[in-house]
């Protein structure tokens, strides 16, 4: 059986979650491997959110948000920007591999670029294999 | 040129007891006699009479200023301050848990301080490699010059070389040992929210037994949590009984964040610390 990966995908309310749901309304194709989480804004996401998505069995974290300077809250894209580069920093530095973690921007009106960015990092999760660094072994 | 320590220790006392009798401030941040010369404490004078008390050698490396959020806001209080910890006092002021009005920093230069527990002199691979206070009212002692600059970051060299397995093998290794004796978290200056987010019951962050997932969770989360805001005095490892390397991944988190954002933590009143701020400008390329 091939590996099927579980990725945890959390998404802003305005903007990627919209932008899912459009994807879903004009019946585009992507794996259903991503698991999404809806918060109501990028900023909403608590760095340990990831770090626990891993330890808990994600083998790969898409946080989604609106695109810079389209925040319903005006800023708060721009906060979650830099809080969760720090995120991946400290991931890497670890030794967690870098590509089982990332940020993309989609905007309500891009379900096309929702349903590829899921297709494109699941393909990549596939490649990387099943996470077992973070992961708590029953 | 080396350090009179006899000199400063002197000083100290004066203007310790100047301001109590001043009553300029309430209380003086200091070092007192611990059970040997070698490992001196952290001492509090409320009084004049206890000003005799107050030592200062090349083993007092401990953060004074971790003792300043303890107070209710308003304390008056003095407190003396080597280079990293004169950044503390900076960080904390520019994240409003004190405010420069109510403090006299009594700012130390001082080079070749050593490890009460193991001897070795802390330099900058320990601690940020600056020798003068960035902020003090007065100074106890001549400027240090003609000291090598060295940079603080340069000891990362080794373990940004390796491949990620042998940095997750090694840093496993290190974060298994771990007691969660939460001696890094009493002894960081930056710390100081109650309850810390690992003594929450609900939602329940991460495991509280000493075992690699907890640990981890614990580990990561409060580098993040330092992330911009580490000032690289030290002090977490050498708090640590288990002799962990946290140090090594606080200067990494300090020294991305400067590459990122073009800011190094407690370096000037004004600025605002880099994860509760932003600019337009920032590039997405920090994503990849």
């Amino acid at each position: 059986m091939s590996f099927e990966p579980k990725i945890l995908g959390i998404a802003c309310n305005w903007c990627t979650y919209t932008g899912a749901d459009l994807a879903g309304t004009t019946r585009l194709q992507y794996p259903q491997n991503i698991r999404v989480v809806r918060v109501m804004c990028s900023s909403r996401i608590n760095p340990s959110f990831i770090f626990r998505a891993f330890q808990l069995g994600a083998d790969g974290v898409l946080v989604g948000g609106c695109h810079p300077g389209d925040c319903h809250y005006n800023t708060g894209n721009l906060y979650a920007r830099r809080r969760l580069a720090v995120a991946k920093k400290i991931l890497e530095f670890v030794g967690m591999e870098p590509g089982r973690f990332r940020v993309e921007w989609i905007s309500a009106s891009e379900g096309n670029k929702f349903a590829e960015v899921v297709t494109e990092f699941t393909a990549q999760i596939q490649s990387l294999g099943p996470q077992t660094k973070f992961k708590i072994q029953p | 040129m080396s350090i009179d320590f006899r000199k400063i220790e002197d000083n100290l006392k004066k203007e310790a007891r100047r301001l109590l009798e001043a009553q300029k401030v309430s209380l003086v941040l200091a070092y007192g006699k611990g059970f040997d010369e070698n490992h001196p404490m952290p001492f509090v004078a409320r009084n004049v009479s206890d000003v005799d008390c107050i030592v200062f050698n090349e083993y007092c490396s401990a953060n004074l200023a971790r003792y300043l959020v303890r107070y209710p806001r308003g304390t008056k209080i003095a407190v003396a301050v080597k280079a990293a910890d004169s950044r503390t006092v900076v960080q904390l002021i520019q994240e409003d848990k004190v405010k420069r009005e109510d403090l006299v920093i009594l700012g130390i230069p001082v080079y070749g301080m050593k490890d009460p527990k193991t001897g070795e002199v802390i330099d900058n691979k320990t601690t940020c490699g600056l020798y003068n206070p960035v902020l003090y009212d007065v100074l106890l002692g001549e400027e240090v010059h003609g000291q090598p600059v060295l940079s603080p970051y340069d000891v990362l060299a080794e373990y940004e070389a390796m491949d990620q397995d042998a940095r997750w093998a090694f840093w496993q290794k290190e974060f298994e040992r771990c007691i969660r004796c939460y001696a890094c978290r009493k002894a960081c200056p930056m710390c100081y929210c109650d309850p810390c987010f690992i003594d929450q019951n609900k939602p329940r962050w991460g495991e509280k037994s000493p075992e690699l997932p907890g640990n981890l969770m614990f580990h990561l989360t409060r580098f993040h949590h330092l992330a911009g805001r580490c000032i690289d005095c030290g002090e977490c490892s050498r708090a640590c009984p288990m002799d962990i390397p946290l140090y090594l991944f606080h200067k990494k988190i300090a020294k991305e964040c400067e590459e990122m954002f073009g800011q190094a933590a407690g370096m000037k009143i004004e600025d605002k610390p880099v994860l509760i701020n932003f600019r337009m400008e920032d590039s997405d390329k920090i994503l990849e």
